[in-house]
């Protein structure tokens, strides 16, 4: 078991550990310090050298996506412009990496690489926040409703959590955003590209969110169901809190552990899901810069080009490593007794 | 023990029956148009009417999906063209786009994905149960630590890009491609070779974790140290009394492992071309064939909901202090 107040930061304070070599006589008053479990956790996360390591990857990622327009303005292309006069005659570029195409053009179209890889970063990371956002509401909520409330409401959503939970996840992933165009426009087969462009990011969204809800809200729902018999719950319902802020105001604050935890291990599994479904076709569609897009659309050019390849997948690897191991460390730092 | 299989069976049921009604609304009720959808690009005023028809899409929602079931439990007729086609039992609908029941284009795609995950969830368990066991006899050491690093490393990077790279530059694998079993176990095993090998060695990572993490457990137990002690050799006393108290979580992961790739091998399918469920359903989707997408989902959700149940019934058989509440 650790210190519940860090030695180091005593130190800093100028306070001595050691009762013997304190001075005595004009006592010092030590001041201690009241910290929230979280301050003392996030004090931790800021020790792990990986975990600040990864974070910078992360910020780095995110930075790449918020300036995207920035970074192709200062090298001068944008994401759709056709080099055609820089391909041959077989649609192999006749160029590799220029001042002019930082990172070179694709083969057959000939649009910059650079322009679409940093714009590329933009729809993997707001589909994962929004979603990860989405699905931490509505887990958090469906969770304390049904572990607190109880009764039939807890067996009503027991049951769909059950259910959400034993559906084929990717088979509807691959099913339903046919079915979501066909709502949003009057003929699928004949749509335009920018409805379909926007139904596809909607779709990907919505069963992304209607499938990761239910794990955080399994969860929740238990932690709540061992908080809710303890003292203070019974102490504030004695007292006459209303129900709501027994919820969000007794109940919440102790499940901040658990939803840091789950919602940083699932961030980077909606980053893959995004890539991974895009990559099938089922995802964004071009014109969208995309990872998965591009990942997809240099399998058959990977000899001739490879940087058109690799570049895609370093980066969807390298983040998605990076966020896998900052979600372990923030684990670890909230709950030290899986540290490694 | 009979009380709780039967009220699992139950659930299961009421879960499956869901699915198909929730999968009917969304696919056939939602949207605007289904006959127009599933009819396509080049449909005739003729063959909107046979579809309409045949589906009974002019009929009540309700109407539509008892038909439905009716069509799972004894079959049902299709009109195509003027011609009047049966669809045996356990129908699942008929795809006007490539003119064929569902039922038989899903059954055709089974043993692909069958094939697949059965040879890869082969490796994977041995080759992770092995390198986990090994890495938690050398507990601590720089070889241990390499183990657990690769696996981590490995189980973080994205699948399908990892499947990809594999299915891209290992050329030296026989070309990937699925033979029936039936018509030559070898060449079977040559085309699936590549599939299998990719899905087995990155999911070994997981399984070296899991098996070193209860290895470790069951070489801490009293009943290790006995063993020890009577003088039994170390590697009687970690294969035979460690391995067997150390099995039985990692195989309670196998089963819903499998059941979930069972579902799940579409990246798989697709990178190295194998005609399974999941690419089944990918055309599908390319082709907007309403029909063949609602069976697909059905019977996934169908494995899916199986499987657990097998799995669960198994493990309060394998486990005796299992209690069933």
């Amino acid at each position: 078991m650790e210190p519940l107040i860090e030695e180091a930061a005593l130190e800093n304070k100028g306070a001595s550990l050691d009762a013997m070599t304190a001075p005595t006589g004009e006592a010092k008053k030590v001041k201690t310090q009241h910290r929230s479990p979280t301050q003392i956790a996030l004090a931790r996360l800021r020790k792990d050298r990986v975990a600040m390591l990864c974070l910078g990857i992360f910020a780095f990622f995110v930075l790449i996506a918020v300036f995207a327009p920035l970074l192709a303005k200062l090298e001068g292309q944008d994401t759709t412009t056709l080099h055609q006069d820089l391909l041959d005659d077989y649609g192999f570029p006749t160029i590799s990496a220029t001042s002019e195409h930082w990172f070179g053009i694709e083969p057959r179209l000939g649009r910059d690489l650079f322009a679409r890889f940093v714009y590329g970063a933009r729809p993997s990371l707001i589909v994962a926040v929004t979603v990860t956002v989405i699905t931490a509401f509505v887990g958090v909520v469906m969770g304390l409703l049904a572990g607190f409330m109880g009764g039939w409401i807890d067996r009503v959503i027991s049951w769909v959590i059950d259910f959400v939970l034993s559906l084929p996840y990717l088979l509807f992933a691959i099913a339903v955003p046919a079915v979501i165009l066909t709502l949003f426009v009057e003929d699928a087969t004949t749509a335009d590209t920018s409805e379909v462009t926007r139904a596809r990011f909607f779709s990907l969204i919505l069963v992304l969110s209607f499938f990761g809800w239910a794990s955080l809200a399994r969860l929740i729902r238990g932690e709540v169901l061992s908080l809710r018999e303890r003292e203070f719950i019974a102490a504030a319902k004695v007292l006459g809190v209303p129900t709501r802020n027994v919820l969000f105001k007794e109940l919440l604050p102790n499940l901040v552990a658990p939803i840091i935890i789950s919602t940083s291990l699932a961030l980077p599994s909606y980053i893959v899901a995004e890539a991974g479904l895009t990559f099938l076709g089922v995802g964004l569609v071009e014109p969208t810069p995309s990872w998965g897009l591009t990942i997809s659309n240099a399998t058959t050019y990977y000899r001739a080009d490879p940087l058109y390849l690799w570049l895609p997948v370093l980066a969807i690897s390298i983040l998605v490593l990076a966020l896998s191991l900052l979600g372990d460390s923030i684990r670890d730092a909230f709950d030290p007794r899986t540290r490694r | 023990m009979l009380f709780y299989i039967l009220r699992r069976v139950v659930s299961a049921i009421s879960v499956v029956i869901v699915t198909v009604v929730t999968s009917f609304l969304l696919f056939f009720v939602a949207p605007t148009d289904p006959a127009g959808v599933i009819c396509g690009p080049k449909c005739t005023p003729d063959r909107l009417a046979d579809i309409t028809r045949s589906l009974d899409l002019d009929q009540p929602a309700s109407e539509q999906i008892l038909l439905y079931f009716k069509g799972i439990a004894v079959g049902r007729d299709y009109s195509t063209g003027g011609v009047t086609r049966h669809c045996a039992a356990p129908c699942l609908g008929y795809s006007y786009v490539l003119g064929v029941p569902v039922t038989q284009l899903l059954a055709n795609a089974v043993p692909v994905t069958l094939s697949i995950v059965v040879g890869g969830a082969t490796i994977y368990l041995l080759f992770g149960v092995l390198i986990g066991t090994l890495a938690a006899r050398v507990r601590g050491t720089t070889l241990d630590k390499a183990a657990v690093g690769t696996s981590l490393v490995i189980g973080s990077v994205p699948y399908f890009v990892v499947a990809l790279i594999i299915a891209l530059y290992a050329t030296f694998l026989p070309k990937s491609q699925y033979v029936p079993f039936f018509d030559n176990p070898i060449a079977w095993a040559g085309g699936l070779l590549s599939a299998w090998l990719c899905l087995g060695l990155t999911n070994s990572a997981s399984y070296t974790r899991y098996s070193r993490a209860s290895m470790i457990e069951a070489l801490g137990q009293d009943f290790t140290r006995t063993a020890r002690s009577k003088g039994i050799s170390e590697r009687r006393v970690v294969y035979r009394h460690g391995l067997r108290a150390a099995m039985t979580p990692v195989i309670t992961i196998f089963g819903v492992d499998v059941a979930y790739q069972l579902v799940n091998t579409i990246f798989t399918e697709r990178i190295f071309q194998l005609p399974g469920l999941g690419m089944r359903l990918l055309n599908a989707f390319n082709q907007y064939d309403l029909p063949v997408l609602m069976g697909g989902v059905v019977v996934g959700a169908t494995v899916l909901v199986l499987m657990n149940l097998a799995v669960d019934i198994f493990y309060t058989v394998l486990d005796p202090r299992v209690r069933l509440g």
